[in-house]
């Protein structure tokens, strides 16, 4: 019953506006009829660029997922262990985390101009911050009790690492990274679509841009999709993973 | 640790970052990178105070701080209105949830081609993408907030025969503060995005689209002049709102 | 009737017995002045049952206190006479009409009254609360806030935030809130049930003080025998599953109640071994 009122208002949206469209017979730049739209879409899945745009983007996300999200495994690993390393890179931390990645656009640009490595680049930067963060608070709040376990059992640094600190924070970590990835999305697509010309949010301004409403739309459509789709398999991915005392852990 | 203990190791980061900041130095005065791409922080910091001074960052940080806080602000209570009216009413939120949730995991700048179709690269365009792209974080904490409100509240306004305006105003609004404050830093955060990625779009004049200009022209010392005071104004927004709200909020802590 | 109901409480009819012709009397009267009045009241939550044919006349100023054991319902009569819940069957009558709402005369007191105080408010907002749904006008709020905190013993604490304020002052901010209703019925769930045995004792005596004053009616549910007799005119004992009035006692000790003298009162005594035979043989 809840699922069919909630359902209610979108179906009736999409039907006041198909006819109004078509009764109205509008042709508009900028809106188009939602059946044109479902056309659109379902021809936009079949054609090839699309999916080619698609894999672009998300190679970009995972490359971008996997620099920074690594980079901020080693550091905050670095900040667990090592509480003065913690406390002596407060300030710089404080400094460069409010900058905003599309603020550094123009600068990856100068470095390496259009393409996949700026905006791999930039993702990266964004990806590090709720790693490192998430990353750090885990390590920090590992029951001391696993510590001192490591310790009688005489294990050296790296594996105490291993088989112990980076196992018990993995929860949490993972809640990190499913963070970074919806935020390499949206990284992604921005930079898409104010300059990059590559990836399906530069598949969206060509079609604004071109007065193809319905495939700007359905390229909307696509890009939800894909978002929701990514944080689905995500959570898909954390619940196998790591099932209900992981998800407890995460907390 | 003790306050001065503590005092002492900020001390110490500050000077870590002095460090880093010197190391830029060395490497853009000996490492062999042309200025070009990587100009010295002295460079960069002189740019940044003759642009202050005599040169249109100082106006193009206005523009840019114009559009971010009236985007915001206009977002932000509009945010606090509808999600107060769907919160407060048990049918508006099982019939529109659902289609909330639905329109959560967009990326926010995914609409602004679609708003462009609409608006064309104007001004207007870009304050409407930021209120836009603001209001979701502050909608979805006030439905949150008002929604979730301790049930003896509730018996207390019943017993007190509040009417629903008042219920609104002196107990679910009130008790959705910590939400809604949460809500409005974090659509600040979108807001100063969508400013920086509008103006880009649309070349109208802020810092967005001055820092853009300035690395097609490879004046890198301005671009990064601009890049700085970006962040500025992430980190004195981001730490002013945090101010407030500690000063609002001061009920919740002993 | 009512001078039947009066006559099964062996109590008041082992003492009153030679009154007989008197009691039948008043029970009548008593029948005309009930303030609040519960006529074959049953109630269930969805398949279980909670309250079973429960009949009981509250004399205005009457301190009736309401005992038993979990799962008696004694909250639930609470709440009805509140209005905020309905009985399945019979009805709930205040000041000779049916309860369908709760009433700006009818003020409650919550057990967890941490969660029933506004914690975004100070003291002084707080007790303004009730000002505010009465329609005070602004200028008129302030001095009788004072006056209520002061009454409540929190004078000095106006400005704090109730999370500065330790249990029994958030307890009594409570109780100046309610009495800012100027209420003609005071409603109380376990009031000091989860305070520590010296802030409940000086509450205790407290709200004795505060009520004789004002003359107020109180209805009192507690899990505590001893408060209950202490408190009260008269105490109603629930057996539970389902929820049923087994026993109504007279307390006739003389007030002011005194936490040495009264509790060390023969007939306080006997009352007391009466009332804990009675619910323990209720409860097995």
């Amino acid at each position: 019953m809840k699922t069919l009122k909630g359902a209610l208002f979108p179906v009736a949206v999409l039907l006041l506006w198909e006819i109004g469209m078509r009764a109205s017979g509008i042709q508009s730049d900028s809106l188009a009829p939602p059946s044109q739209i479902a056309v659109a879409f379902y021809e936009a899945l079949f054609d090839g660029t699309v999916l080619d745009r698609t894999a672009q983007t998300l190679f970009v996300v995972i490359c971008g997922l996997g620099i920074g999200g690594g980079l901020a495994l080693v550091f905050s690993v670095l900040m667990g262990l090592v509480p003065a390393f913690a406390r002596l890179m407060q300030f710089s931390i404080e400094v460069l985390r409010p900058v905003p990645p599309v603020a550094l656009i123009p600068v990856a640009m100068l470095i390496f101009g259009f393409g996949f490595p700026m905006e791999i680049t930039l993702c990266a930067f964004a990806c590090f911050w709720p790693v490192a963060i998430y990353g750090h608070a885990a390590i920090a709040n590992i029951e001391p009790q696993l510590l001192d376990v490591s310790r009688v059992l005489r294990l050296s640094p790296v594996a105490r690492v291993f088989k112990i600190v980076l196992p018990a924070a993995l929860p949490r970590y993972f809640v990190g990274f499913r963070l970074s990835a919806a935020v390499s999305l949206i990284i992604a697509v921005t930079v898409e679509i104010t300059i990059n010309p590559l990836g399906v949010g530069f598949e969206l301004m060509k079609a604004s841009q071109s007065l193809h409403p319905d495939r700007m739309f359905a390229m909307l459509l696509w890009i939800g999709v894909i978002g929701g789709g990514l944080n689905w398999a995500l959570l898909f991915a954390q619940r196998r993973l790591f099932g209900r005392a992981g998800l407890a852990a995460a907390r | 640790m003790s306050g001065l203990e503590r005092s002492l190791w900020y001390l110490g980061s500050i000077a870590v970052t002095a460090l880093l900041v010197g190391l830029w130095q060395f490497v853009a005065d000996h490492g062999g990178i042309p200025p070009v791409f990587l100009p010295g922080p002295d460079k960069a910091w002189d740019a940044l105070m003759s642009g202050l001074a005599s040169g249109p960052i100082a106006k193009v940080t206005l523009a840019t701080l114009r559009r971010m806080i009236y985007g915001w602000v206009l977002a932000s209570l509009a945010g606090v209105a509808l999600g107060a009216l769907i919160g407060s009413s048990r049918q508006a939120r099982d019939y529109l949830g659902p289609t909330l949730e639905m329109i959560r995991p967009v990326p926010v700048s995914a609409f602004m081609p679609i708003v462009i179709a609409f608006l064309g690269l104007s001004g207007d365009m870009v304050l409407v993408v930021i209120a836009l792209g603001a209001i979701w974080p502050v909608l979805l904490a006030t439905v949150h907030g008002v929604s979730a409100v301790e049930p003896r509240l509730v018996e207390l306004s019943r017993m007190l025969k509040l009417g629903r305006l008042a219920m609104l105003w002196k107990i679910a609004l009130p008790n959705a503060q910590p939400d809604i404050l949460a809500g409005a830093r974090l659509g600040l955060t979108v807001s100063l995005v969508l400013t920086v990625v509008g103006e880009m779009l649309t070349s109208q004049n802020g810092l967005g689209y001055y820092v853009l200009l300035e690395g097609r022209a490879f004046h890198s010392a301005n671009l990064f002049a601009g890049v700085i005071l970006l962040g500025a104004i992430g980190l004195v927004s981001n730490l002013a709102l945090q101010a407030a709200e500690a000063r609002l909020l001061r009920w919740s802590r002993r | 009737m009512r001078g039947e109901a009066i006559c099964r409480d062996h109590v008041s009819a082992r003492l009153l017995a030679p009154f007989a012709p008197l009691v039948l009397m008043t029970g009548a009267a008593v029948a005309a002045e009930a303030l609040i009045e519960f006529r074959q009241v049953s109630h269930r939550f969805g398949a279980r049952p909670v309250l079973s044919d429960i009949n009981l006349a509250v004399r205005p100023s009457e301190f009736v206190c309401m005992v038993g054991p979990s799962g008696c319902g004694k909250t639930t009569m609470l709440r009805m006479v509140a209005g905020l819940l309905r009985p399945e069957h019979g009805s709930v009558f205040y000041s000779g009409a049916p309860v369908t709402e709760p009433a700006h005369a009818v003020a409650f007191m919550f057990q967890d009254y941490s969660k029933a105080l506004l914690p975004w408010r100070n003291a002084a907002g707080n007790v303004a609360l009730a000002l505010e749904a009465s329609g005070v006008p602004r200028a008129a709020r302030q001095p009788r806030i004072a006056t209520l905190l002061e009454k409540v013993g929190l004078g000095g604490h106006a400005e704090q935030f109730p999370i500065q304020l330790s249990g029994g002052m958030q307890q009594r901010l409570q109780i100046a809130r309610c009495l800012a209703q100027e209420p003609a019925v005071l409603l109380m769930d376990e009031p000091f049930g989860a305070l520590d045995a010296m802030t409940r004792q000086s509450l205790q005596d407290e709200l004795l003080r505060i009520i004789q004053a004002s003359r107020t009616t109180a209805l009192f549910v507690t899990h505590d025998l001893e408060e209950a007799i202490y408190l009260g005119d008269r105490v109603v004992a629930l057996h539970p599953n389902p929820g049923r009035i087994a026993q109504i006692f007279e307390v006739t000790l003389p007030r002011p109640r005194n936490q040495l003298e009264t509790r060390e009162d023969p007939e306080f005594i006997r009352l007391r071994h009466e009332i804990f035979h009675f619910i323990s043989a209720g409860a097995a």
